[in-house]
């Protein structure tokens, strides 16, 4: 009877696209959804890890470091709070949770996974590289954060900025050992790395640049050895320019240079700092008019173009790097080499080196990239005045809300630390000595 | 096939022959009311014979029955007409008998015997609901003066029915919620059910097509009931409770609205044109200063202005000088930016029906039409609706009827850019400077898009960025429009194989295509380069449903009724959004005319839900009334373990005054029922959350817009989902309880409805927030908030004076609704932020009711907070820097004599009213002539004015012309008092703004929309004059012998002809977003709602 009933109407309905009575509530369209794949390839997680990743070190992060080290202006009604300093757990727009979701940690572990039950080493080495970018670059900005603990039990503690760094060292090293594996197994990435075409040796020196550089970070609390390390990881790093870790934008609609739609779509909320503006003034330095428009009011045609593909790690880092560590660890011969083949890249003539012309020309050279934020958190260097009313330039950013609110091991904004385990504040600058007016 | 056909004419000619061949009963006679008018359209029915007949003109009926069927029984002859009580007299059923019977029908205000509709093919009358369906008529809606949204109509009409209506545009969407927010997840609005078919109401704005969710910007969408023509609807009943919607399962979580359109009734032919005229205009413009310029003041020890430093082509760089804190002006002229963009609007509603039919058929054709053109200057703000049915209904045998309704809607929009937007119309027009001339939107020399940003655009400046459009360039913008064909028809059959057993079953469908075009010409402001969107949405909804009531009378005393129903119903959405980007030449505003297309982004989803219902209802000595019943449904939405769920219901009326003998309604206490109900009812999940995939959708970058997609460079991409899937997703459920009283006092002059309810909604579906960390996903899918609404409602009318030559009524309508957001599975809250509004986003927090708004706020004392105080770098404790004594809530003055900002984020407002009510009156005079007005009142609610903070910032306000103000305090800042009226610390009486440089200092920092939102957060309550009508009817006989017509009506009205409100913005009503919008309360640019002034003429014959 109750089959009968069930049945019969759906006779009248079958034209309407009810297949049969018992397949009613199920089937088809009805619970597989049509609109999403079901599972994603390697290549998929690793391209889209990538674009995640790009954002992370290119969109708001190194904007509002740009910001801090007045590179930039802040102004609109944005920016204009970040120019003044007014962070909240709003500031990021989600970039922390980013860290952690889709195209984030979660997929780049994924993947890692896949090509290790593959027998894949020069994959896994390319993803670990990947990992390092994403938690470096997140060590960076927020400090301490969820690694050794992620995606195991509730309430993940946070682990300390320079265990995190530490942490990378390790995974950097074992990338190292990956991507020189051999064997039938060993493809890597291949085309879906969209900077090196999935060659391992590039890779291999970027990840010892990635070491130079994560070693940088943690000079100013660990001295000598680590610009000794950092040095020594250098020695191994990019040199050469063209092999520029770079994000590559297509220029195609979603697939743009960040700086080109935020500034389209963000009029007046970033402009070039006077500060910065003045410093390539004064030093007749050609990336005024190579960074800028011709009267210094706004961004050049060439990094407002869609396709421009900013570095993210760059052999001119490297040199200077290397350049800085063994000036600290008194190798002046050595400074003085790389500090010249750095300004080489940038069409400049060798000047002799010192803290103050490598710092300068470190900070005029990763414009748009978050070092020259950390290195002024190191150093003190520029020695930049706060803006207006204010006595700190801000060292970290707040957690996300939705972050904070998920995991017990966050602090409330008001309770967390308004610097970073490795950025006690400088009493003075690291070049000249004078007092640091803004730590 | 032969035999089973020859086998149904053996039956149809046994059903049907005999009728012919012998001598048929006939019953007679004319029904009047006590006056001795003809009632006209009323019921005459042989109950339980399923026979009957309507009243003519002249109030005249004429009954045939079978002679098979008159076998000398007795029956009850009973008379119902809407308005009128209905009555009853034995008549004996003799073979060829002629039989004569009159009526006198007796008022009946409380409309208590009349039938009211409670679901899919169920109906009851009205004393014995055991829980309140409130009904709105088609005169109460003509009334309403709201030609284009039955939604917008219902403003008013029904205690605890909150309607907001996004903006007075054409088009604009309403939204209407029924006691409170169930739900975290979707809009929380009633299902539409027409004529027992279910129909698509849901507002989809072009810029949700991609997105999942709403933006804050683009142009008004239309909530899809509105592309039914309110002139075809009969009557619209609001099922509110658990109880009474639990008949509709799975979809009733918030209420179920049921609209009966027209029909036709035996008789002569009647021919009826309504033809109306709106005249619009806008109920309130912003105030702005007329008196500084564009530029900035100067901080230097000398003071004094930068101005504007513009004018040679372009200031869209130097942030602060785009906006209006320059010199004061003189000798030049200023314009008044708020007014000169509207004019006033003009809609023309004309509606022609037909209906008319015999004693076996009926009709009713209607055509109409609706052409408006809205407030804003130009052309391009339309709304046309073209609209046609055909409702019939056929007697094929006197036991069967078949029905058709079957209806058609044109509807093409044009639309302007609004909200939070750059290209939007108020945020470019409120921002311009006071000097600067907006109307020559074309500069003279170059015919190209000129702003107050951009003045002078030089020929090759077509892709330069004009930093906010100009809105007279928003406004002749062509590029946004929309274009809709809609059918809605059912086919519906109703057999009474015997007397005690009724059959009814309908079959429809509702389908729609929606085709959209949002365009942005060249220099648009923040898409310079153009861009072309598409999005065409087509819906198709199918739903059968069959029901079989049985019923039998035990007793003389006590009879009842079993119903059965089944229902399948069938939902098909397909969407496809593309979007290109750089238009290649300026003209067309075509997806081929760009050079860059972003990949079009399909959206398919189909929804089948199967469903048994039952319900019992016994009558006990026509005093105590029982209702119960269970309705099961499965639904693919649900996970595939819980597919079927139960819903119960029971109710019980009880009409104690036909127990003390009070059955004739008259005396002090002529009426009086109590009655109890409780139901269940649920919500199913959004499509495909319980099926766990991957997305090559997720894009990467900021909240500002600059996102990359997963795919790069031909390579494709995909990731985990954001939210996280759950296949053991299952319905949310309402369990609600209502108990409340109806009475008739002095001879029913006066009734009086009190409802309690209390409603628990648990399981709700939340997207609760996991952590990143932990999941992978920023949130799941979840049964696990639970939400608590409690409320009551109160209806009170009164007839003083009715006689037929004057009458006055009047009525109040009052509801109360607290929410309360019991628990949301550990989170303290869930924010909408999906909508993306930074600074002012709505959530539901645990200890709220849903729906707040969060944001930031001021550092207040008694709050334990902690700030930097000195150059000293280690914090300082706020609560003893207050000092001893501060007010509850104290705002923090430092010692430069400002407040400090809190960057916690914390609720900040609640939109919710405390109470909403309304008070409507009619007076007629000389019998003809009405006069009715109705009063909208919402008591309590918050809005965050963010227009009023933008243009503090941009010192276009004039609040803003404070700045040349020296000595001044911060309780001396405007609104600042309003907003904090206590304060405390050190700084308290400092005078801290004695320069236009400390002024401007503080507007476009913390005392600007760059600042807390706290500041800005306003009341809303309102009382707006909703309606006001005059009309008379002309029926003397000169108008029959002269004019050919048997009646004329002539009405002027008026619509929100006043506001009263403390209210700042230009609407306490408007909302950012649509109907769409989860999140309320947050004014950013919205527009505001029109005021209206109507005449309308009928004519009838």
């Amino acid at each position: 009877m109750n089959r009968a009933l069930k049945c019969i109407p759906i006779a009248a309905l079958s034209l309407l696209g009810a297949v049969g009575c018992n397949d009613f509530l199920s089937g088809g369209d009805l619970d597989t959804d049509p609109n999403n794949p079901p599972a994603a390839t390697n290549s998929q997680l690793f391209v889209a890890a990538q674009a995640s990743m790009w954002a992370l070190h290119l969109s708001d992060p190194a904007r509002l470091g740009a910001v801090f080290v007045q590179q930039y202006t802040g102004g609109g009604l944005g920016y204009l709070a970040i120019e003044e300093y007014d962070l909240d757990e709003s500031t990021t727009n989600g970039i922390f949770t980013g860290i952690y979701t889709g195209g984030g940690l979660i997929d780049i572990r994924r993947l890692q996974a896949n090509v290790r039950e593959a027998g894949d080493s020069i994959y896994l080495g390319q993803a670990q590289i990947l990992e390092a970018l994403v938690m470096g670059a997140a060590a960076d900005i927020f400090g301490d954060v969820v690694y050794s603990a992620a995606y195991g039990e509730e309430n993940p503690p946070l682990d300390e900025q320079l265990s995190v760094y530490d942490q990378i060292q390790t995974l950097l090293d074992d990338a190292i050992e990956n991507l020189a594996a051999t064997g039938p197994t060993n493809f890597g990435a291949g085309a879906a790395d969209l900077n090196y075409g999935g060659d391992p040796e590039p890779w291999t020196r970027l990840a010892w640049t990635l070491k130079a550089r994560y070693y940088l970070h943690t000079a100013e609390v660990r001295g000598a050895t680590a610009y000794a390390a950092a040095r020594d990881a250098a020695s191994k790093g990019l040199t050469d320019p063209d092999e520029d870790y770079k994000a590559q934008f297509s220029g195609n609609a979603g697939e743009e240079n960040f700086t080109t739609v935020f500034v389209q779509l963000r009029s007046g909320y970033i402009s070039p700092n006077p500060f910065f503006v003045n410093l390539l003034e004064s030093r007749s330095d050609p990336r005024l008019t190579r960074y800028f428009d011709d009267d210094a009011e706004g961004l050049s045609d060439e990094l407002l173009a869609s396709d421009y593909d900013p570095p993210i790690v760059s052999a001119a880092e490297n040199r200077l790097i290397w350049a800085e560590a063994a000036f600290r660890t008194g190798q002046t011969g050595v400074a003085q080499t790389q500090l010249t083949a750095a300004r080489a890249i940038a069409g400049l003539p060798s000047v002799t080196a010192s803290l103050g012309e490598i710092l300068t020309e470190k900070y005029i050279a990763l414009f748009q990239t978050l070092e020259p934020w950390n290195d002024y958190k190191r150093t003190c260097f520029p020695n930049i005045a706060p803006n207006a009313g204010k006595t700190t330039i801000p060292a970290r950013l707040y957690y996300d809300t939705r972050d904070r609110q998920t995991n017990t091991s966050i602090p409330d904004p008001t309770a967390q630390p308004v610097r970073n385990d490795n950025d006690p504040p400088n009493a003075v600058d690291d070049v000249t000595g004078a007092e640091c007016l803004g730590q | 096939m032969r035999f089973p056909i020859r086998r149904l004419l053996a039956v149809a000619g046994a059903l049907v022959l005999p009728a012919v061949a012998q001598a048929q009963a006939t019953i007679s006679g004319r029904v009047t009311a006590e006056g001795g008018n003809p009632v006209v359209g009323a019921s005459v029915f042989l109950e339980g014979l399923q026979i009957g007949a309507q009243t003519t003109e002249e109030g005249r009926y004429n009954i045939l029955v079978p002679a098979a069927r008159a076998t000398g029984q007795t029956a009850q002859l009973t008379v119902r007409s809407i308005g009128y009580r209905p009555i009853s007299q034995p008549v004996t059923l003799t073979s060829g008998a002629t039989i004569t019977r009159d009526f006198t029908l007796v008022v009946n205000p409380l409309r208590l015997g009349e039938v009211v509709v409670t679901g899919a093919g169920t109906e009851t009358t009205r004393e014995r609901l055991g829980s309140v369906i409130n009904s709105v008529d088609s005169s109460l809606l003509r009334r309403s003066a709201e030609p284009q949204n039955v939604v917008s109509a219902l403003s008013g009409k029904a205690p605890n029915v909150n309607i907001r209506t996004q903006s007075g545009e054409p088009g604009a969407s309403a939204s209407i919620k029924i006691r409170g927010a169930t739900s975290v997840f979707g809009t929380n609005q009633p299902l539409f059910v027409v004529d027992g078919q279910p129909i698509d109401n849901t507002t989809i704005s072009t810029q949700q097509g991609p997105a999942d969710f709403p933006g804050t910007g683009g142009t008004v969408t239309s909530n899809r009931a509105a592309d039914i023509n309110p002139n075809d609807i009969e009557s619209v009943d609001i099922l509110k409770g658990a109880a009474a919607a639990a008949i509709y399962g799975a979809r009733a979580a918030n209420g179920v609205v049921l609209i009966t359109t027209k029909k036709g009734r035996p008789g002569a032919t009647r021919y009826s044109l309504q033809s109306t005229t709106n005249f619009d205009k806008i109920v309130e413009t912003m105030p702005l200063q007329r008196t500084y310029q564009q530029g900035t003041s100067s901080s230097t020890a000398a003071g004094g202005y930068v101005n504007g430093g513009c004018t040679a082509i372009d200031c869209t760089v130097p942030g602060s000088r785009i906006a209006s804190w320059g010199a004061a002006l003189s000798g030049v002229p200023t314009y008044d930016h708020s007014e000169e963009i509207y004019d006033t609007g003009l809609t023309l509603d004309n509606n022609l029906t037909v209906s008319g039919g015999n004693d076996r058929t009926t009709f009713y054709l209607s055509g109409g039409l609706t052409n408006q053109a809205g407030v804003i200057v130009g052309p391009n703000n339309r709304y046309d609706r073209t609209t046609a049915r055909l409702k019939a209904t056929h007697q094929l045998f006197q036991n069967f009827t078949v029905g058709g309704n079957f209806s058609y809607a044109d509807v093409r929009g044009k639309y302007v850019q609004q909200g939070s937007n750059t290209a939007g119309l108020l945020l470019g027009a409120l921002r311009t400077p006071p000097e600067f001339n907006n109307r020559p939107y074309l500069d003279p020399e170059t015919g190209l898009h000129r702003s107050y940003r951009f003045p002078n655009p030089s020929p090759n400046s077509l892709t330069n960025d004009r930093g906010f459009s100009n809105p007279f360039f928003a406004i002749n913008s062509p590029g946004n429009n929309n274009e809709l064909g809609r059918f809605i028809g059912n086919v519906n059959l109703e057999y009474t194989p015997f007397a005690a057993l009724t059959l009814r079953y309908t079959l429809g469908g509702d389908y729609y295509n929606d085709q959209r075009l949002e365009a942005l010409p060249l220099t648009t402001g923040g898409a310079p380069t153009g861009q072309v969107t598409r999005f065409d949405v087509n819906n198709l909804e199918i739903d059968h449903n069959l029901v079989g009531t049985l019923r039998h009378t035990f007793s003389p005393s006590i009879n009842g009724s079993l119903t059965l129903g089944q229902g399948l119903n069938s939902r098909r959405f397909r969407s496809t959004w593309v979007q290109g980007l750089d238009l290649n030449a300026p003209e067309p505003l075509a997806l081929q005319n760009t050079v860059n297309v972003q990949v079009p982004l399909e959206f398919r989803s189909l929804r089948h839900a199967e469903s048994y219902f039952t319900q019992a209802e016994l009558n006990l000595f026509d005093q105590i009334f029982l209702n119960a019943g269970v309705r099961n449904d499965g639904f693919s939405t649900f996970g595939a373990g819980n597919r079927r769920a139960w819903y119960p219901k029971a109710q019980i009326a009880w009409a104690f005054t036909n127990a003390l003998g009070i059955t004739e309604q008259r005396g002090l206490l002529s009426f009086g029922k109590l009655r109890a109900s409780y139901g269940e009812t649920g919500r199913e999940p959004p499509v495909y959350a319980t099926n766990p995939v991957f997305t090559t959708g997720t894009q990467f970058g900021t909240g500002y817009g600059d996102f990359i997609n997963a795919s790069q460079s031909g390579q494709g991409g995909a990731t985990t989902v954001f939210t996280a899937r759950n296949p053991e997703l299952k319905p949310e459920r309402n369990r609600e309880t209502e108990l409340g009283a109806d009475f008739g006092f002095l001879d029913q002059r006066v009734d009086l409805g009190f409802t309690w309810y209390n409603k628990r909604s648990t399981e709700v579906i939340l997207n609760v927030p996991v952590n990143p960390a932990v999941t992978g996903s920023g949130a799941t899918f979840a049964n696990a908030a639970e939400i608590t609404n409690q409320g009551i409602e109160l209806t009170l009318n009164a007839r003083p004076i009715t006689t037929p030559a004057f009458a006055w009524e009047i009525g109040l309508q009052f509801g109360r609704n607290n929410g309360n957001v019991e628990s949301l599975a550990g989170a303290e809250f869930v924010s909408y932020n999906n909508e993306g509004f930074t600074g002012a986003i709505g959530s539901s927090t645990v200890g709220y009711a849903p729906g707040v708004v969060r944001g930031d706020d001021f550092i207040r004392c008694g709050r334990g907070l902690t700030a930097n105080l000195d150059s000293d770098p280690d914090l300082e404790d706020i609560d003893a820097a207050c000092g001893a004594n501060f007010a509850p809530g104290a705002v923090f003055i430092a010692s430069n004599g400002q407040p400090l900002a809190d960057p916690t984020d914390r609720v900040v407002a609640d939109p919710n009213p405390d109470w909403t009510g309304g008070i409507n009156t009619s007076v007629r005079l000389f019998g003809r002539l009405r006069l009715s007005g109705l009063l909208d009142i919402r008591e309590g609610g918050q809005m965050w004015n963010g227009t009023r903070a933008a243009l503090y910032r941009y010192g276009t306000h004039r609040d803003t012309e404070v700045r040349n103000r020296t000595g001044a305090t911060i309780t001396d800042v405007p609104g600042f008092s309003k907003a904090f009226p206590n304060v405390a610390g050190p700084g308290v009486g400092t005078v801290a703004f004695n320069t236009p440089a400390q002024w401007q200092s503080w507007f476009t920092g913390n005392g600007g929309v760059n600042g807390p939102t706290a500041l800005f957060v306003e009341d809303i309550s309102f009382v707006k004059l909703r309606e006001l009508s005059l009309s008379y009817t002309l029926d003397q006989p000169w108008v029959r012998s002269r004019l050919g017509m048997t009646s004329m009506d002539i009405r002027v009205a008026g619509r929100n002809l006043a506001t009263w409100t403390d209210y700042t913005g230009l609407d306490p009503e408007s909302q950012l977003g649509g109907a769409e919008y989860l999140t309320q309360g947050i004014d950013y640019f919205n527009g505001p709602l029109t005021r209206s002034f109507v005449i309308s003429i009928g004519l009838n014959r």
